[in-house]
C-alpha cells in the first residue's frame, strides 16, 4: 500500500458538523485484478460538503456507486445513515436511495421523457400520495431554483450541456434528499458555466441543508464547494483536510493537484 | 482538519485493522467445475444461454408484483405495435402477392388453378405469415430495443433509474417483453389479412374472382388446427424477440460500439430463435396430430 503524506493536524471537523451519515472503513473494491479501492476510509458528517479529488480512472466514481449500492464492495464497511449498504434488502435500499440524490457525470436524463416527466419520475414513486397539482408545483419550484422554468416541456435532446447538468441537479433534489452525491458535476463545461453550477450546488446545499460528496478533479469547483477534501490516490484516502491545508502540503502527489490553483 | 493515515500505521495494523470494521463480502456466483474444460466457443454459448435463462427467470419473478407500469406498457405497445404496422403490412402484402404469382404456373400445369386461394391461404396462415412477420419484427423491434436499452445503459440512464428507487428491470424490461409478447400476435393477424388481400389481387390480375369468393375458398380449406397452433406460436415469437432485445441492451458493453453490437446481436439471435421456436412448434403440433 502507498505511504500516505504527513501533514499538520488542524481542528476537528467532528465538532463543526452533525453526526456521521457516511462511514467508510477499509473499503475494498476490485474489477478482476484491478484493485480500484484499496482500504479506503472516509467519514462524512451531516451538513458537510466533502470533495473527493483524484486522477481520472482512480476509482472516485466507483466509490459513490458503492455508496448508493450500484456496485457491491468486496471487503470493509460502508455505512450510510448507520446502515451497512451490502446488507440491505432491495426494498430497504430503495428507501435509502430516496434519501440520496445522485447527479451523474453525463446527467443521465431519460431521453424519451420531457424535462417535466424526468423530474416527476421519482416523485410519482416516492411522492407519498402527492396530488398531480402538488407534483407540478414541486417540479416548477425545482426548475425555478435552477433557473430553467421555461424548459419544462423540452426534451433532453434540446438542452445544452449546462442545462442538462442543471436539470440533472433539479431532478436529484426534487425528493429533498439528505445526502447529495455529485459525479464530476462540472466536467465538460466551460469555466463560466462550471462556476455557475458550483455556485448552484452551494446554494442548493444551503437551501435544503444537504450533505454532499462531490467527485471532481476541477480545483475551482473544489475550492468553491468543499468544506473538506479527500485526495484519492491508488485507491486509498491519501490525504484529507481543508483546501487551505492541502494546498500547503509539499508532498508531490498532493501538490500536483494544487500547484496551478494556489489561493 | 488535516488527517493522514501514516500517523498510526503500526498501531493500526496490529490493533485496529481487523476490529474497526466488519468485513461484508459481496456474494460471488460459483462457476461449475467442468465449465473451463469445454472448448471456448461452446463454453461461451452455454454461458450466454445460462445468462439468458437467468434473465427470463428474473422476468417471471418480477412480472407478477406491483408496481405495474401500465403507462409504459401502453406506450411500448404503441411503439412496437402501431409503429411497426406499415412495415409489416407492406411486407405481408408483397409476400402474399408474390407467393400467389409464383405458385400459379405450377398449379396451372396440373390443372389445379382453382386450388390457388386454398393453397396460398393455408401457407400464409400456417407458416409464412407468422414467420415473415416475426422476422420483420425481430429486425425492426429487436434492434430498436437492443439499441435503446444499450444507449440507456451507456449514458447511465438505467443507473439513474435505479438510484431514484425505481426498479429499472420492471420499468424497462418487463414492460417491453409484455408489449412484444402481446403485440406480435396482433401484428401477425393483421399481416395475414393483408397478405391474403395481396394474394387476392394477384389472382384477380389473371382471372375473374370476387373478393367474397376468394375468402370463401380460403376459409373453407382451413380449419381450427390451422389457426390455433399458428396463433399460439406467435406469442412465443414475441416473447423471444422482447427477451433477446432487452437482454442484449440491458447487458450492453460501454461505448457506442457496445450499443451497435447490442442492436446487431439482438437481430441475429432473435431471428435465429424465431426459426428454432417455429421448428419446435411444428414438432409439437405434429405430436398432437394437428398436421
Amino acid at each position: 500500500m502507498m505511504e500516505p503524506v504527513t501533514a499538520p493536524v488542524g481542528k476537528s471537523t467532528a465538532r463543526e458538523y452533525g453526526e456521521a451519515i457516511i462511514e467508510i472503513a477499509h473499503l475494498h473494491k476490485s474489477f478482476g485484478e484491478n484493485h480500484v479501492l484499496n482500504d479506503f476510509n472516509l467519514t462524512v458528517r451531516r451538513g458537510e460538503n466533502v470533495v473527493v479529488l483524484g486522477k481520472s480512472g482512480c476509482g472516485k466514481s466507483v466509490l459513490i456507486k458503492c455508496i448508493v449500492g450500484l456496485l457491491k464492495y468486496e471487503e470493509g464497511s460502508l455505512k450510510v445513515f448507520g446502515k451497512e449498504i451490502n446488507q440491505l434488502k432491495q426494498k430497504e435500499l430503495d428507501e435509502m436511495r430516496a434519501r440520496i440524490g445522485f447527479v451523474f457525470q453525463s446527467s443521465a436524463l431519460y431521453d424519451s421523457m420531457t424535462v417535466r416527466e424526468n423530474l416527476e419520475f421519482s416523485l410519482r414513486r416516492h411522492g407519498k400520495g402527492k396530488s398531480k397539482q402538488e407534483i407540478l408545483q414541486l417540479v416548477e419550484e425545482m426548475l425555478e431554483n435552477v433557473g430553467l422554468a421555461n424548459a419544462i416541456n423540452l426534451m433532453p435532446s434540446e438542452l445544452s450541456g449546462g442545462m442538462r447538468k442543471r436539470i440533472g441537479l433539479a431532478r436529484s433534489l426534487i425528493l429533498k434528499p439528505e445526502l447529495m452525491l455529485y459525479d464530476e458535476p462540472t466536467t465538460g463545461l466551460d469555466p463560466i458555466t462550471a462556476e455557475e453550477i458550483s455556485n448552484l450546488m452551494l446554494a442548493m446545499q444551503q437551501k435544503y441543508n444537504t450533505s454532499s460528496i462531490i467527485i471532481s478533479h476541477d480545483m475551482h469547483c473544489a475550492r468553491l464547494t468543499a468544506n473538506r477534501l479527500a485526495v484519492m490516490i491508488d485507491g486509498i484516502n491519501y490525504a484529507e483536510g481543508t483546501f487551505e491545508e492541502l494546498s500547503k502540503i509539499t508532498d508531490p502527489k498532493v501538490h500536483a493537484f494544487f500547484k496551478n490553483d494556489k489561493l | 482538519m488535516l488527517m493522514t493515515y501514516n500517523a498510526l500505521p503500526l498501531f493500526k495494523f496490529i490493533f485496529m485493522e481487523n476490529k474497526s470494521a466488519p468485513t461484508v463480502p459481496a456474494k460471488k456466483r460459483k462457476e461449475p467445475f467442468w465449465l473451463p474444460l469445454l472448448p471456448d466457443g461452446f463454453r461461451d454459448f452455454l454461458t450466454e444461454a445460462g445468462e439468458i435463462s437467468r434473465f427470463v427467470t428474473r422476468f417471471f419473478k418480477e412480472v407478477w408484483f406491483p408496481p405495474y407500469e401500465f403507462k409504459e406498457i401502453f406506450r411500448q405497445s404503441y411503439e412496437i405495435g402501431y409503429r411497426s404496422l406499415p412495415l409489416v403490412g407492406l411486407t405481408a402484402f408483397i409476400i402474399g402477392l408474390v407467393l400467389t404469382l409464383q405458385s400459379r404456373p405450377t398449379l396451372a400445369r396440373f390443372g389445379a388453378e382453382s386450388w390457388l386461394p386454398a393453397m396460398v391461404g393455408i401457407s400464409i396462415i400456417r407458416e409464412i405469415g407468422p414467420v415473415i412477420v416475426a422476422l420483420v419484427c425481430a429486425g425492426k423491434i429487436g434492434s430498436s430495443i437492443g439499441a435503446e436499452l444499450g444507449s440507456m445503459k451507456v449514458t447511465e440512464q438505467i443507473d439513474a433509474m435505479e438510484v431514484s428507487g425505481t426498479n429499472p428491470f420492471r420499468y424497462i424490461v418487463v414492460s417491453r417483453i409484455l408489449s412484444t409478447t402481446f403485440m406480435i400476435p396482433i401484428l401477425v393477424i393483421m399481416g395475414d389479412a393483408i397478405a391474403l388481400v395481396g394474394s387476392y389481387l394477384a389472382v384477380k390480375l389473371t382471372g375473374a374472382i370476387s373478393l367474397t369468393l376468394f375468402f370463401q375458398e380460403v376459409f373453407e380449406s382451413t380449419d381450427f388446427s390451422d389457426f390455433v397452433p399458428a396463433f399460439i406460436k406467435t406469442f412465443f415469437f414475441g416473447f423471444a424477440i422482447g427477451v433477446i432485445g432487452c437482454y442484449k441492451g440491458y447487458n450492453s458493453k460501454k461505448g457506442t460500439e457496445g450499443v451497435g453490437e447490442s442492436a446487431n446481436s439482438s437481430v441475429v439471435v432473435a431471428s435465429l430463435l424465431v426459426f428454432v421456436i417455429d421448428l419446435v412448434a411444428v414438432q409439437i403440433t405434429q405430436f398432437f396430430g394437428y398436421l
